[in-house]
């Protein structure tokens, strides 16, 4: 979300280069302006955007006429932002003020493109004002609510003719009751009486869209109720009859982006989701199956409640990818027997759980699809991970999954990625038609499309010599790691701490940052240094920072100080476990070669230096000698 | 800066998108009316305004302030009465 303030002028650059260009904004810029909830942003971007010309390249254009019962304010520039945000560029007419009624009855919506055609979609932005009386008497709720049904009444008469004679789609939506109109009421069964008959005024305006094939309602009252705005600014209601806040008429605008994108046949079609810290919280690979958050309390009902959603998802149309970056038998054994599992493995149609780029397993899902990958969603707790679906396929919706997990649900839906007008019968049967399907290999091209990214990520690893106070994390980590652990020796503190007082041994931690913040400790190594010969006794690595190359910075490190004290190799191991599969390739991906014992990798230092991956910054911390 | 200072700073930001002026121009003539200052481009800056430095004002101050020196005191007044929003 752009709310830093060099975040917020930075977006209205790349929107005002590519107006000024004539083009598109990418599909990145796109992104990060539907992430956007701030009303003074989106209606600056609005602004920039209106030079847009009408026939930019990559957007779909969409004729809106917008119709209102008060002064609409931002109204355009806003709905502007949000629907170039979602992929289409809109020409919209606003009618004079309050001109609603007379532009209805009057026929052809007032010819607003000046060109005789119809409009794609007619907005009718409605307000308490025309509904209401000009005066009501308060002792008479009766005679209130008689009123308002006979304004429906002259509305639906309107909206019906109306449409008679175009092939527009029309939007109305529900109008929420100023709370000075009930508070008049001193009685409260009166007040009941008339918030009754709102209610029912709301109830008949959904109601159109049963009746009308033509008409789409949308509950402005209810999406006001469920926002972070206040409904009303009453200094500007009074002052310049624009009853909504702008936040307000943000959330309308968002609601009538979502009618449109629909319509215009932008829906996705394809869900692709991350595993841990996503559909449950914690890391398979170091919690088990056991140890992962999942149904229960907080914070467990947060991840099972989205995989519910998720599932209706799917029930309705929406094709599921699973793409972890995990031991494919844990995660299929941990989804089928999970007692709290609501997705099971037969309910993704692809199954991409391997240590590739999650972008290659996207490209590779889409393509077994047969699908284009503008049809996916992806959804990632991980910044990094979301960061380089977005720089390599721009055109992937992107979902964040972190912060705190009581926001997932909201997260996945809030845009309507998957809104359609009408659910088909080929929605319905469309997860059935994709036939579950696995993505096991790695994919050879490895990081190769990804070194621009890694550089632009500017990593740095910081190699530490671990002294009395660093024992008990790395004691920690070789606790917790499973998967790239490569002896599954698991040096608890007190040997940690005698090896790092012994001249003969080495422990080292290693700490990474990038642009997305600071990892903290993720690796360690345990070093026997007493011969010609260094030995690795163990290295762990954090699953979380694997794919950026870091434990080949720590072999440099490594390499750096052995060739430094006149050591002639380095010897690593590696003993397989259930769950090391990951750290099979390590040595021998890292130069080294195997000796004549099973398990056993040998690196001469013949003089080359040995280089970490040009993308990292490897720094040593310094203050003990090493 | 003292806070009078950063407050014109940053109004004159807003002022100069709203009305299509350089901060220049603003700093050295500093009546409003010799800009577009209608009821379209004072709303909007309002929002703005509201917006960046999280307060509500009262329109009728709003409405009577002439220079840009008179919208600084608005706000400083107002900022440092901590009135809630």
């Amino acid at each position: 979300m752009a709310e830093d303030m060099s975040e917020r002028r930075a977006l209205l650059d790349l929107l005002r280069a590519a107006v000024r260009d004539g083009r598109a904004p990418e599909p990145a810029i796109r992104g990060a302006l539907a992430g956007v909830d701030d009303p003074v942003l989106m209606r600056k971007a609005g602004t920039v955007l209106a030079g847009l010309p009408p026939d930019t390249t990559g957007l779909p254009t969409m004729r809106i006429a917008v119709l209102a019962t008060f002064t609409v304010g931002p109204f355009e520039q806003l709905l502007r932002a949000a629907m170039v945000g979602a992929g289409a560029l809109p020409a919209i007419a606003t009618a004079g003020y309050r001109a609603l009624d007379l532009t209805l009855a009057t026929g052809g919506f007032g010819d607003p493109f000046g060109d005789g055609g119809d409009p794609d979609l007619v907005a009718c932005l409605l307000d308490e004002s025309y509904f209401l009386p000009g005066d009501w008497n308060a002792v008479d709720a009766a005679g209130l609510a008689a009123s308002i049904e006979q304004r429906f009444g002259d509305l639906r008469g309107l909206v019906v003719s109306s449409l008679r004679r175009s092939a527009a789609t029309m939007v109305l939506h529900t109008v929420p009751l100023p709370a000075e109109v009930l508070d008049t009421h001193l009685s409260l069964r009166a007040r009941a009486a008339v918030a009754r008959a709102w209610h029912e005024l709301n109830a008949a305006l959904l109601g159109l869209a049963a009746q009308h094939r033509q008409v789409v309602v949308v509950d402005l009252a209810g999406a006001l109720a469920d926002g972070p705005y206040s409904a009303r600014d009453h200094r500007l209601h009074r002052y310049a009859d624009m009853p909504y806040t702008d936040g307000a008429l943000l959330v309308l605008a968002n609601e009538i982006r979502r009618v449109a994108q629909a319509r215009a046949g932008l829906s996705r079609k394809v869900l692709a989701l991350d595993l841990d810290n996503t559909l449950w919280g914690g890391v398979l690979g170091e919690a088990g199956a056991h140890g992962v958050q999942l149904g229960g309390l907080y914070p467990g009902n947060c991840y099972q409640q989205l995989q519910r959603t998720v599932a209706r998802l799917r029930e309705q149309g929406v094709i599921l990818v699973l793409t972890s970056k995990n031991d494919a038998s844990l995660v299929a054994k941990a989804l089928a027997q999970h007692p709290e599992a609501l997705l099971r493995p037969d309910a993704f149609s692809v199954t991409a759980v391997n240590w590739s780029a999650k972008a290659e397993n996207l490209r590779a899902a889409a393509a077994s699809l047969g699908l284009p990958t503008q049809a996916f969603v992806f959804m990632d707790d991980s910044a990094f991970e979301r960061g380089h679906v977005g720089e390599e396929l721009p055109e992937v919706a992107v979902v964040a999954a972190d912060g705190d997990p009581a926001y997932l649900v909201r997260s996945l839906l809030r845009h309507g990625w998957f809104d359609v007008l009408e659910l088909t019968e080929t929605d319905l049967r469309r997860p059935a038609l994709y036939r579950s399907r696995a993505l096991r290999e790695d994919f050879s091209t490895g990081f190769g499309s990804s070194q621009d990214y890694l550089r632009a990520l500017r990593v740095e690893v910081v190699a530490e010599r671990v002294t009395g106070f660093g024992v008990a994390r790395v004691a920690q980590l070789a606790a917790r790691t499973n998967q790239f652990n490569l002896t599954g020796r698991r040096y608890d503190e007190a040997a940690t701490a005698a090896m790092s007082t012994d001249p003969d041994h080495l422990v080292a931690s290693f700490s990474v940052s990038d642009r997305f913040g600071d990892e903290g400790v993720v690796g360690a190594l345990w070093v026997d240094r007493g011969g010609q010969v260094w030995r690795v006794l163990n290295a762990v690595l954090s699953c979380r920072v694997l794919g950026r190359g870091v434990e080949l910075a720590m072999v440099a490190w490594l390499a750096g100080k052995a060739m430094a004290a006149n050591a002639t190799a380095l010897r690593g191991e590696y003993v397989r476990s259930a769950k090391n599969g990951v750290a099979g390739g390590f040595w021998e991906g890292a130069g080294f070669t195997a000796t004549g014992s099973a398990g056993v990798f040998e690196l001469d230092l013949n003089g080359t230096p040995y280089l970490a991956p040009k993308w990292i910054r490897l720094l040593e911390r310094s203050g003990v000698p090493t | 800066m003292s806070d009078a200072a950063s407050v014109e700073a940053t109004i004159l930001d807003i002022l100069s998108e709203t009305l299509d002026e350089s901060v220049g121009d603003l700093r050295s003539h500093r009546v409003l009316a010799a800009y577009e200052w209608d009821s379209i481009t004072s709303l909007l800056s309002l929002a703005q305004l509201e917006s960046q430095f999280g307060v509500t004002l009262d329109l009728r101050s709003y409405h009577a302030a002439r220079t840009v020196d008179d919208l600084v005191s608005l706000i400083v007044n107002h900022t440092s009465q901590g009135v809630p929003r």
